[in-house]
C-alpha cells in the first residue's frame, strides 16, 4: 500500500488534510517568547532548597560525616544522611526465576541477575564519584550550597573497579556484598545452525570494536520540586522527567503512599534524549523530604552533578565473528558483547538493558541464517549507565557496519555491493532470533545513497594519491525496532513491563477538542502532531485541538516518552480515540439529516452528507447537542463526547530503516577532520509532519556526530571523572557541523493505526558507523573505536605520513 | 552583606537589594520573574543565559548582578512580546530552529544583533558565517540546521521588505 493510499484510508471517506502536512509547531510561541515554564520556574510558598554532599571517592567506606562547620553559617540548616533514609532505594532487578515456569520464548530470557540497590543517600559505602551522601536543606539555594560545602566526609578507601578488565578480574573483590563477581548478568541468545555456517564459510572474519562512554546531556539538567498538601493529603511532585506515570508508581511503591493521592507533573522539559527516562534517587528523596519536613522542597541539578551523577551511556565492547560465503553472503554471525554499566542497575530498563538490546538487534537489516550472542553487564565504580537515544543500537550498528566494511575489504568487494547482496528483500521477514520484520526499503535506500554519493566516492578515490588531504566516504545501513508490544518486555522480565501509550479525546460543548495523552514532550512537537491527528479524525482544524501532557492528574496512565513510540503509538492512540467520537458525531448528524451514518463525512468543521456538500450540520452544533441539548440526540444514545484508547504495540514491533552516508576530509599532517557532507535516506513509514521528522533526524544525526568524534566521559585509574564541565566534555558546535541532507522513502506499516514507524532515535544510530567507515576509507586503515578525535586520527594517519617521508627521502 | 542596585530591565527601572555574589541570571529569573533567562551550564560554556547588557550580548551566568548597577538589561521577553513577533523568532518557528526550547532564548539574544548587522549591511551571510556567529551557543536538539536557515530567512526577508531598523 502506498502512503497516499494509507492516508486516504485514515478516517474512511474523510480525506486527511493535516496528517503529512508541514504544520508549524504550536509549541513555538511560548518557547520563543520566554513564557514557557521549566522545572526551575516552579516555586512554592515556604519552599526549602536542597543541596547535596556527593562522593569524592569512587569506592570507599564513609568513616565520618562532620557537620560542625555548619554552626557558624548563621542559617538554619537541616542535614539528612543515609541513616535517615535507610531502606529507601532504587531497585531495578531483572531476570526470570529459574525455578518458575519455562520462558515463553527461549532466545530472549534472562535468568536472574545479581541485584544492586542504590540507596537514596549512601548507606555507609560510596560506589561512584558523585553518589549522594548527605542532603542539606536551607531557605535559600545559595546557602544550601554553602552548607553542603562545609560538610566534611572522611573515607576509608576500598579497591576501585575502574575498567572492564578489572571488573572481570577475579582477584578484585565485587563492589556489592554477597556478589560472587562484578558481573550483573551474563546470558546467551541464539537461533539457526551456526555449526553449519562455520562449516560452509569461505571466509571467517573476526574483529573487536569499542564505543566510548558518553551521554545525552540535555541543555536543561534534572530537577525536582515536591509539595505536600495536608488539606487534600495530596503529594505533588514536579520533575523534569520523560516518564511521569512511572515516577508516580515508583514513588507510591517506595514511599508506601497511595498512588491516587500522588500527582507527578513534568513541566516544560528542556531535552531528555533518554537521560530523563529513569527514576532517580533524587526524585524519591525530594518527595520523601517534602513529606518528612512538611515543607515544599526544591532541587535543581547543576551541570557538574549532571555530568558525573545522572546517567551515562554506551561504553560497549563487541567482538564479532562473521562466517561468509565466497560470494559475500553472510552465513552466520557470532557476537560477544560486554558493557560497562557502572555502579548500579537503573530503573526501569536495568543493567541488562544495554547489552541485551545490542545482542537482540545485531542481525540488523541482513538475512543471516544463523546467529549466536553472549552478552554481559559489568559493575564498575562509575556513574550508572542508562538509556540514551538509540539505546545500544548506535554501538550495535557501529560494530555491524564496521564489520561489513572490514568483510568487504577482506574479500575485495565494494562495501555497498556487499550490503546489497545481504539485505533482507522479502517481507515480512523472520530473523534468526524469531523476530518478524514488517516491510521496509533496505535495498532501495542503499541504492539511493549509492547514487547520492557517487561523485564523493570518485573524489575519495582521487585523493588516494595525496600526502596532505584524504577524502573518505562511509555508509551505515540499519533498522530500528520500535513500538514493540508487551510480550517483548515480559520476555526480558524487566521492571518496565509494558510500553503502551494512552490518549483521551474530549470534545467540549463549543466543539473545541481536548487531547490528554500519556506522553511527555521534550522537543518532539507532540502538541502539534497529536492535534493534526485528532483534527483529521474529527473534521476540525488543528487550531481547535488543545493537547495536554506530562501531568498525571489529567492524562491517562502510560509509560511516557521513550523508544520512538510517540508517533506510532501515541498518534495511533489519539487516532483510535478520536474515531470513537467521530462515529458518535456522525450518528447524531445522520439522525438530524435523516440519513445513514455511513453517508456522513467530517471535514472543514462540518458533518456533510457525502456527495451533497450542501447538506450538512456544523460540528459545533453536534457537540452542543451531545453535551447540552441532549433531547435532540438519537433515542437511547448516551450523552457526552469523550473516548479513550490505550494502544499497545504489535508483539514484534515495527522496523524503521535508514542508510546514512558520511563524507570526510582528513588533514594528514594534523588529524583534523572536516565533514564535507552527511546524507540520510530514511523510512519511518507514514510521515505525520515532515517539518518535525526532518528536525528529529537532523538533531539525532548531530548527536551521533558527537558520539563519533567528540563526546567522551573519561575516568582515571582511581575512578575519578576527568570530564566534569563543558570545557572537557565536548559536544558538537555549529561551525563543525554541515547541513544534514535528509531524503525520505515512505513504506507505511500495517502494524500501527496510521502506518507510522518510530523515528525519534534513528538519527543518532548511524553516524558513528558511517563516519568510522569514512575514516577507514580515507586513511586505508581499520578503525575499531570511537571517539575519532584529532589525536586518534593523527595516529591513524601515521602510515600515510611515513610513506610521504619515504617518498620525499627517496 | 547586601547592596542596592538599580537595573533597567526590558525598559522598566527597578531597585533591588542583592548579595554581591548573586548572579545576574538568578536575579533576573527570581527577582524579576523572567522565565526566559535559562541557565544551562553556569560556567559560561553553553550560551543559554545570554542577555543584552547595554545592548551587547552577555552571559548572565558569568555576570554578577552588582556589575550591572545602572545598566539597561534586555531579555528574550523584550524581543517580540508574548506572541514572539520578532522576525527572527518567526523565522525560528518556520524553519524549525527549536525543539525543546531551552537553549532558544540564548540563541535569539546572541543572533538578533547579528541579524540586525547583516540587514543594515544589506548582506545575506554565508552559512559558515552564520555558524560562526552562533559558535558560543550549544543546541542539543536541532543539529543547528534549522537555526542557520532561520537566520538566513530573517535577514533575507527584512532586506526584501526593507523593514530593517539600522
Amino acid at each position: 500500500m502506498t502512503s497516499a493510499d494509507r492516508r486516504h484510508q485514515i478516517g474512511g471517506a474523510d480525506r486527511p488534510r493535516h496528517i503529512g502536512a508541514r504544520v508549524r509547531r504550536v509549541e513555538d510561541r511560548r518557547l520563543l517568547s520566554g513564557a514557557a515554564r521549566y522545572l526551575d520556574d516552579i516555586r512554592q510558598p515556604g519552599m526549602l532548597h536542597l543541596g547535596f554532599v556527593r562522593a569524592q571517592a569512587a569506592h570507599a567506606r564513609i568513616t565520618d560525616i562532620d557537620t560542625s562547620a555548619l554552626a557558624d553559617l548563621g542559617a538554619e540548616i537541616r542535614v539528612f544522611t543515609g541513616q535517615d533514609t535507610s531502606g529507601l532505594t532504587i531497585k531495578a532487578p531483572a531476570g526470570h526465576d529459574p525455578k518458575s515456569a519455562a520462558l515463553p520464548d527461549g532466545h530472549q530470557g534472562y535468568w536472574r541477575m545479581q541485584d544492586s540497590e542504590q540507596p537514596l543517600l549512601a548507606d555507609g559505602v560510596v560506589r561512584f564519584v558523585g553518589e549522594p551522601i548527605a542532603a542539606v536543606l536551607a531557605e535559600d539555594a545559595y546557602v544550601a550550597e554553602d552548607a553542603a560545602e562545609r560538610i566534611a566526609v572522611a573515607y576509608e578507601a576500598l579497591p576501585v573497579v575502574a575498567t572492564m578488565a578489572q571488573a572481570q578480574d577475579p582477584s578484585i573483590p565485587p563492589i556489592f556484598a554477597g556478589w560472587t563477581s562484578n558481573v550483573y548478568i551474563e546470558r546467551q541468545m541464539a537461533g539457526g545452525d551456526l555449526a553449519a555456517a562455520r562449516a560452509a564459510a569461505a571466509h571467517v572474519i573476526r574483529r573487536t570494536y569499542y564505543n566510548q562512554r558518553q551521554a545525552g546531556v540535555p541543555m536543561e539538567g534534572r530537577g525536582v520540586v515536591a509539595a505536600y498538601d495536608p488539606a487534600d493529603r495530596v503529594l505533588t511532585v514536579w520533575s523534569s522527567t520523560q516518564i511521569p506515570h512511572l515516577v508516580r508508581t515508583y514513588l507510591a511503591e517506595e514511599l508506601g503512599f497511595p498512588e491516587s493521592r500522588l500527582r507527578v507533573v513534568a513541566p516544560e522539559v528542556g531535552g531528555g534524549f533518554g537521560v530523563k527516562g529513569q527514576v532517580f534517587v533524587e526524585e524519591v528523596l525530594v518527595a520523601w523530604l517534602a513529606l518528612k519536613t512538611g515543607r515544599p522542597v526544591k532541587w535543581v541539578e547543576d551541570r557538574r552533578e549532571h555530568l558525573v551523577a545522572s546517567i551515562h551511556a554506551r561504553d560497549h565492547l563487541h567482538t564479532l565473528t562473521a562466517y561468509v560465503a565466497a560470494d559475500g553472503r553472510l552465513l552466520g554471525l557470532e557476537a560477544d558483547i560486554t558493557v560497562d554499566v557502572g555502579a548500579y542497575s537503573t530503573f526501569p530498563f536495568t543493567a541488562g538493558g544495554d547489552p541485551g538490546m545490542a545482542a537482540k538487534v545485531l542481525p540488523g537489516p541482513y538475512d543471516i541464517p544463523a546467529y549466536a550472542a553472549t552478552f554481559r553487564a559489568l559493575a564498575t565504580n562509575k556513574c550508572p549507565l542508562g538509556t540514551y537515544r538509540g539505546v545500544a543500537r548506535p554501538s550495535a550498528v557501529f560494530s555491524q557496519e564496521r564489520l561489513m566494511d572490514d568483510i568487504a575489504a577482506e574479500i575485495g568487494m565494494d562495501p555497498i555491493e556487499l550490503r546489497l547482496r545481504n539485505v533482507v528483500r522479502t517481507f515480512p521477514y523472520k530473523n534468526a532470533l524469531g523476530f518478524s520484520y514488517d516491510e521496509g526499503s533496505y535495498a532501495q535506500a542503499l541504492e539511493r545513497v549509492r547514487d547520492l554519493v557517487a561523485e564523493d566516492r570518485a573524489a575519495a578515490r582521487a585523493s588516494r594519491a595525496s600526502a596532505t588531504t584524504r577524502i573518505g566516504v562511509g555508509v551505515a545501513c540499519f533498522i530500528e525496532q520500535s513500538s514493540h508490544g508487551t510480550p517483548d518486555f515480559t520476555r526480558r522480565r524487566v521492571p518496565i513491563e509494558t510500553g503502551y501509550i494512552a490518549a483521551r479525546v474530549t470534545m467540549e460543548p463549543d466543539g473545541e477538542v481536548t487531547v490528554d495523552i500519556g506522553l511527555q514532550n521534550h522537543g518532539q512537537g507532540h502538541e502539534t502532531v497529536m492535534a493534526q491527528v485528532a483534527a483529521d479524525a474529527l473534521g476540525v482544524a488543528p487550531e481547535n485541538v488543545h493537547v495536554r501532557q506530562g501531568d498525571t492528574l489529567t492524562t491517562p496512565y502510560s509509560v511516557g516518552t521513550w523508544g520512538s513510540r510517540g508517533g506510532p503509538l501515541g498518534g495511533g492512540a489519539v487516532h483510535e480515540a478520536a474515531l470513537k467520537i467521530a462515529a458518535k458525531l456522525k450518528a447524531i448528524a445522520a439522525h438530524l439529516l435523516q440519513t445513514d451514518a455511513s453517508r456522513i463525512a467530517l471535514h472543514g468543521g462540518r458533518a456533510v452528507v457525502i456527495g451533497n456538500e450542501g447538506s450538512y450540520v456544523e460540528i459545533r452544533r453536534l457537540a452542543r447537542i451531545a453535551l447540552r441539548n441532549v433531547d435532540q440526540m438519537p433515542a437511547g444514545m448516551e450523552p457526552g463526547l469523550e473516548a479513550q484508547c490505550s494502544l499497545d504495540g504489535p508483539a514484534d514491533g515495527t522496523y524503521s530503516n535508514a542508510v546514512h552516508a558520511a563524507v570526510v576530509e582528513i588533514d594528514i599532517a594534523t588529524g583534523k577532520l572536516r565533514l564535507r557532507r552527511f546524507v540520510v535516506v530514511e523510512d519511518c513509514g507514514t510521515i505525520l509532519n515532515p517539518l518535525i521528522v526532518d528536525g528529529q533526524v537532523r538533531g539525532g544525526v548531530v548527536q551521533g556526530i558527537g558520539s563519533a568524534l567528540l563526546e567522551h566521559f573519561i575516568y582515571d585509574e582511581d575512578g575519578q571523572p576527568l570530564t566534569t564541565s563543558f570545557a572537557d566534555y565536548l559536544m558538537p558546535l555549529a561551525p563543525e557541523i554541515p547541513n544534514i541532507e535528509v531524503h525520505h522513502i515512505e513504506t507505511p506499516t500495517p502494524r500501527t493505526p496510521l502506518g507510522a514507524k518510530g523515528l525519534g532515535e534513528g538519527g543518532a544510530i548511524g553516524p558513528p558507523a558511517a563516519i568510522a567507515n569514512a575514516v577507514a576509507d580515507a586513511l586505508g586503515v581499520p578503525v575499531s573505536a570511537t571517539p575519532l578525535n584529532a589525536n586518534t586520527l593523527w595516529t591513524l594517519a601515521a602510515d600515510i605520513r611515513a610513506a610521504a617521508e619515504t617518498d620525499r627521502d627517496g | 552583606m547586601t547592596i542596592d542596585i538599580t537595573l533597567t530591565v526590558n525598559g522598566t527601572a527597578r531597585t533591588v537589594r542583592v548579595e554581591p555574589r548573586r548572579l545576574l541570571a538568578d536575579v533576573l529569573r527570581h527577582d524579576f520573574a523572567l522565565s526566559g533567562v535559562h541557565v544551562g551550564c553556569a560556567h559560561g560554556a553553553c550560551g543559554c543565559c545570554t542577555v543584552h547588557v547595554d545592548g551587547t550580548p552577555r552571559l548572565a551566568c558569568l555576570t554578577f548582578a552588582v556589575q550591572c548597577d545602572g545598566k539597561a538589561i534586555h531579555t528574550v521577553e523584550s524581543l517580540g512580546g508574548v506572541d514572539a513577533t520578532h522576525p527572527l523568532q518567526q523565522a525560528f518557528s518556520i524553519e524549525h530552529g527549536l525543539q525543546c526550547g531551552y537553549c532558544t532564548p540564548g540563541f535569539l539574544m546572541t543572533l538578533a544583533p547579528f541579524v540586525d548587522a547583516m540587514v543594515a549591511e544589506r548582506r545575506v551571510p554565508e552559512d559558515a558565517e552564520i555558524r560562526e556567529a552562533m559558535s558560543g551557543n550549544i543546541c542539543r536538539c536541532t543539529g543547528y540546521h534549522g537555526i542557520v536557515a532561520a537566520v538566513r530567512r530573517a535577514v533575507t526577508e527584512q532586506i526584501e521588505t526593507g523593514s530593517a531598523q539600522p
